[in-house]
C-alpha cells in the first residue's frame, strides 16, 4: 500500500505532465496503457518526480517503473532512505 | 530460439490461410496505441489508414485523448460500441500483452504488432513475444510480427494501408513479403519509380505465429496476385515451405511462381562442422537446392527480382526458350545475344515465311535474321513491320525489343506501336519485353510501355536475364515428377553398427560396413593389427593394396599421412606398415589406433563427394560436388533435402560448375553419370533410414569411364546422440 501523501504528490506530476485532472488518477492506472503517456513523457515524468521530492533516481529504474502505485512506492523507497 | 521453438502451437494449430482474411481485409480496425505526435509510427500509421481511404471503420484507441486526427478515440478497444475485426497494436512492447488480452475480449480476429521490444531485443523480449504468441493463440487469433512495418492490400474495395510506409502503392498483382522493415520501404519507393503496383504488401516481423508459409498459402489462393515476392533473413519451417511452394508453383492453371531473396546465414552447424560437407552447407548453399527443389525463382538482388517479376506478372508464360531480338542497334543486339546465350535461351531459327516479310519490309542494309537489326533510322512504322513478321512466327516464344535514341527516333510513337503490337497478340502466347536504352531521352517511352503493362529493362542484358528465369519457371512447371527409387538393401547390417555405437564418428571400419550394407560399392578391405596380418590381407585382397589408418583420433588422413597408396607387393606392405605405425605414435596414443585397413587399390578415375549433413531448418541435406582436398577451395557443390527424386539426382550432377569433366574433355571417355546417380539415391535412402547420421562425407567417390562404375575410396560417418 502506497503512502497516502506520497501517492497524491505523485498523482498531481502526473497530471501535470500528461495534462489530466489528478482526481481522475487510479493507484492502478498504467502510465501507457491507461493514462496515455507517450515515450517522450515518460522521461517527463521521472524528471518531474524528481523534482517534486527533490531526489535522483536511477534513470533506468524508474523508466521500468509502469504503474502509479508502483511509482509512489519507488519514489517512497527513496524518501526512506533520505 | 528459433520462431518453430518458440510458437509451435501457433503454427500448428492454425496452418494455412484460415484467419488471415480479418488481417487483410477488415471492415474494422482498432488501432491501440496511437498518439498525437506527427512523425510518430503511433501517429502515422492511423492517418496512413485514413489516407488510404479504407473500406471500413477505424477506431483509434488512445488514452485519455478526446480524438485522433479528428476521428473520435476511445480508452480501451473495449469501449468500442462495434465489433472490431482486425486490431494495430502500436503500444510499446511491453503493452502489447495487456492490449492484446483486451483485444481477444473484444472477439478481435486478426492482429498486426507493429511494435518492437520482443525476442529482437533478448531473452526477456521473447518471453514477452512468447505470452503474447500464447494469448492470441488461445483465442484463434492470427498475428502479424511483431516488430513490423505492416501490412498493405490495395483491392479496391478494400484500400488498406495499415503500415507507416509513406504511401499507398498502386494496385497490381505482385504479392510482396519481406522479413526486413526497412526494406520495403526501399522497395515501395523503387517500385513506385517503375510504375510497379502491388497486391499485397506485408512486413513479416518476427514472425511470432504467422511466417511466409501461412501467408504462401494465403496468397496462393488470392485472386488479386499473380506472382508472390519474398525477401527472407530466416526461415522457419523449412519442409512445410517446400511443400507449400511445390504446390503453388505447379498447380496446374492456378499456379503463381515465387521468387525468393534469401540473404543470412541461419546454418549453425556449419561453422562446428569438421565434415566437408557440413563446412560447405552454408545457408546460401542450401537455400539455392530447396529452392530449386521447391520451384521457388532464387533472385540474388531486388533489381533481378521486380525484372523478372514484372514478365511474370504482366506478360505470357513463353512455351519455350526461343526468343527474337529486334533492334536499330547492331551493338546491343550482339550484347542482347551473348547475355540470351548465357543464360541459356536460344535465338529463335525464323520461318521462311518471316524472313521473307521482313526483306520486303525492311531495307536492304538492315539485318533480317536474328536478331533483326531495323537500323539506326528506324522509326515506329519499321517497328511495326519488324514485330509483326516475328510475332506471327510459331519459332517465336519471347521478343526483346532494343531501342537506342537517335535524332530521328520517334521513341514515343515506337514505344505507343510496341503497344499496339502487343494488344494485337495478347492472344498469342508470347512475351514481350522491352530495353529502350538511355536515361533522359527515352524517359517518356519507358513510361508507356510501363503503363501499358510491357516490362522495361535498362539493359538488354537484364532483360535476358529475367527471360531466363521465366524459361526455367515454365521447365519447372513441365518437369516430369519422377518418383523415390528404393534399393533392396540390408538395413538392419547397418542398424548393428549404428544404433551400438555413441555419438561421435564411426570408425572406418564400420563406416564400410553400413556402405556395404547399403549397397555402396566399396571394394574388399581387412583390418590388421600387425604387418603380418596386413601381409596376409593383402595376399587374399590382391596386389596393389592401399593401407589406411583406423583411428578415432584421425579424422583427415591425408593431412596426417595415415594413407599409404599402391602398395605392389608382401615387402611393401610390411615396410608400410611398420613405417605407418611409427609415424602414427608419434602424435597419438597406441591405443586410439584400431589397426591399419588394408584394401584393395582402386583404380583412377574422377573424384567427386556425396555428402549428408543435418540442417537446423532443413532435417538432412545431400551434398554433390567435384571431390578430393580442395573440394571445399573449389566448392563446386549441389545440396537437396533428403529424400530426392530420381530426377533430382540427376539434376545434381548437371549442376556441376565442371560437369564437362565427367562428360569427358580433351579425348577422356565420359565418366559412369548413371553411377554417380544411383549413388546419391543410396545415400539419399540411408540418412532417411538413419536420423542419428549427422555428418557423411564420400570423399572421394571414384568415377570411373561409362558402364564401369564406381567406387568409394574414403568415408566418415559422425552420429548425433542416441534418442
Amino acid at each position: 500500500m502506497a503512502d497516502p501523501q506520497v501517492l497524491e504528490r505523485v498523482k498531481k506530476v502526473i497530471g501535470r505532465v500528461l495534462g489530466l485532472d489528478p482526481a481522475e488518477i487510479k493507484p492502478t492506472d498504467h502510465f501507457i496503457f491507461d493514462l496515455g503517456a507517450e515515450s517522450s513523457q515518460s522521461v517527463e515524468l521521472v524528471m518531474g518526480f524528481e523534482a517534486e521530492f527533490g531526489i535522483e533516481m536511477d534513470q533506468e529504474k524508474a523508466l521500468a517503473v509502469q504503474s502509479v502505485e508502483a511509482a509512489a512506492d519507488f519514489i517512497a523507497g527513496y524518501l526512506k532512505g533520505r | 530460439m528459433s520462431r518453430t521453438d518458440a510458437t509451435a502451437a501457433c503454427a500448428t494449430t492454425r496452418e494455412g490461410p484460415a484467419g488471415l482474411e480479418a488481417i487483410f481485409c477488415p471492415k474494422s480496425i482498432a488501432v491501440l496505441g496511437v498518439t498525437n505526435s506527427p512523425g510518430t509510427v503511433p501517429h502515422d500509421i492511423f492517418v496512413n489508414l485514413l489516407d488510404s481511404r479504407f473500406n471500413g471503420v477505424v477506431y483509434p484507441v488512445a488514452p485519455r485523448k478526446r480524438h485522433i486526427a479528428g476521428v473520435r478515440a476511445y480508452d480501451y478497444v473495449l469501449d468500442i460500441p462495434d465489433p472490431v475485426d482486425l486490431a494495430i497494436l502500436v503500444f510499446p512492447g511491453n503493452v502489447c500483452e495487456m492490449a492484446l488480452k483486451q483485444c481477444v475480449q473484444k472477439g478481435v480476429r486478426g492482429a498486426i504488432i507493429i511494435s518492437a521490444g520482443f525476442r529482437e531485443v533478448g531473452p526477456e523480449g521473447l518471453a514477452r513475444e512468447q505470452r503474447v504468441c500464447a494469448i492470441a493463440a488461445e483465442a484463434g487469433m492470427r498475428v502479424i510480427g511483431p516488430n513490423c512495418l505492416g501490412v498493405i492490400n490495395t483491392r479496391p474495395d478494400v484500400r488498406l494501408n495499415a503500415s507507416f510506409a509513406r504511401a499507398m502503392p498502386a494496385a497490381g498483382k505482385i504479392a510482396f513479403l519481406s522479413q526486413s522493415g526497412a526494406l520495403c520501404t526501399a522497395v515501395l519507393d523503387y517500385a513506385a519509380g517503375k510504375n510497379i503496383g502491388f497486391s499485397k504488401f506485408v512486413s513479416l516481423g518476427n514472425k511470432a505465429d504467422v511466417d511466409e508459409v501461412d501467408l504462401l498459402r494465403y496468397l496462393a489462393e488470392d485472386p488479386e496476385t499473380s506472382v508472390i515476392l519474398m525477401y527472407l533473413e530466416s526461415i522457419s519451417r523449412g519442409r512445410a515451405l517446400m511443400q507449400a511452394a511445390r504446390e503453388i508453383t505447379a498447380a496446374g492453371a492456378g499456379a503463381k511462381p515465387i521468387l525468393a531473396i534469401k540473404s543470412g546465414r541461419t546454418a549453425a552447424g556449419a561453422a562446428a562442422a569438421r565434415s566437408h560437407t557440413g563446412a560447405l552447407a552454408g545457408s546460401a548453399e542450401v537455400a539455392d537446392g530447396v529452392f530449386e527443389q521447391s520451384g521457388i525463382i532464387r533472385c540474388r538482388s531486388i533489381e533481378e527480382m521486380f525484372n523478372t517479376a514484372q514478365l511474370l506478372a504482366y506478360q505470357p508464360l513463353p512455351k519455350d526458350d526461343r526468343i527474337a531480338i529486334v533492334t536499330n542497334a547492331g551493338g546491343p543486339g550482339v550484347m542482347a545475344t551473348d547475355a540470351a546465350v548465357a543464360n541459356g535461351l536460344r535465338l529463335a531459327a525464323f520461318a521462311p515465311a518471316t524472313t521473307a516479310k521482313l526483306r520486303k519490309a525492311l531495307p536492304a542494309a538492315a539485318n533480317i535474321k536474328n536478331p533483326v537489326d531495323v537500323i539506326g533510322d528506324a522509326r515506329a512504322d519499321r517497328y511495326a513491320a519488324a514485330l509483326d513478321a516475328v510475332f506471327a512466327d510459331e519459332s517465336v516464344d519471347q521478343v526483346l525489343v532494343i531501342l537506342t535514341p537517335q535524332s530521328m527516333t520517334d521513341i514515343t510513337a515506337i514505344a505507343r506501336t510496341i503497344c499496339e503490337i502487343r494488344d494485337r497478340y495478347r492472344d498469342s502466347g508470347k512475351a514481350l519485353v522491352c530495353s529502350f536504352m538511355g536515361a533522359r531521352d527515352v524517359a517518356e517511352g519507358i513510361e508507356i510501355l510501363q503503363r501499358h503493362g510491357i516490362p522495361h529493362y535498362i539493359l538488354p542484358e537484364w532483360a535476358a536475364d529475367a527471360m531466363a528465369h521465366t524459361v526455367r519457371y515454365r521447365r519447372w512447371m513441365n518437369r516430369e515428377v519422377t518418383g523415390f527409387r528404393t534399393f533392396e538393401v540390408d538395413r538392419a547390417r547397418a542398424a548393428q553398427v549404428i544404433d551400438a555405437s555413441p555419438e561421435g564418428y564411426l570408425l572406418e571400419t564400420q563406416a564400410l560396413e553400413v556402405l556395404a550394407a547399403y549397397g555402396f560399392p566399396v571394394v574388399p578391405w581387412s583390418l590388421a593389427t600387425t604387418a603380418d596380418e596386413a601381409v596376409a590381407a593383402a595376399e587374399k585382397i590382391g596386389y596393389p593394396v592401399v593401407l589406411r589408418a583406423v583411428s578415432p583420433a584421425v579424422v583427415h588422413k591425408f593431412e596426417m599421412k595415415a594413407v599409404v597408396l599402391n602398395l605392389p607387393d608382401a615387402g611393401a606392405v610390411r615396410d608400410a606398415f611398420g613405417a605407418m605405425r611409427d609415424r602414427l605414435l608419434k602424435t597419438i596414443r597406441a591405443e586410439d589406433l584400431a589397426g591399419i585397413l588394408v584394401r584393395r587399390m582402386i583404380p583412377a578415375g574422377k573424384e567427386v563427394i556425396l555428402g549428408i549433413n543435418r540442417d537446423p531448418i532443413f532435417g538432412h541435406i545431400i551434398m554433390f560436388g567435384l571431390g578430393g582436398i580442395y573440394v571445399e577451395a573449389l566448392k563446386d557443390v549441389t545440396f537437396r533435402v533428403v529424400p530426392i527424386r530420381e530426377s533430382a539426382a540427376g539434376k545434381m550432377v548437371r549442376e556441376l560448375r565442371t560437369l564437362s569433366l565427367l562428360q569427358g574433355v580433351r579425348g577422356e571417355p565420359p565418366s559412369d553419370i548413371p553411377a554417380i546417380e544411383e549413388a546419391l539415391l543410396r545415400l539419399s535412402q540411408l540418412a532417411g533410414d538413419f536420423p542419428r547420421i549427422a555428418e557423411l562425407d564420400i570423399n572421394p567417390l571414384i568415377v570411373h569411364p561409362a558402364g564401369e562404375g564406381c567406387h568409394v575410396a574414403d568415408i566418415r560417418i559422425r552420429l548425433a546422440p542416441p534418442g
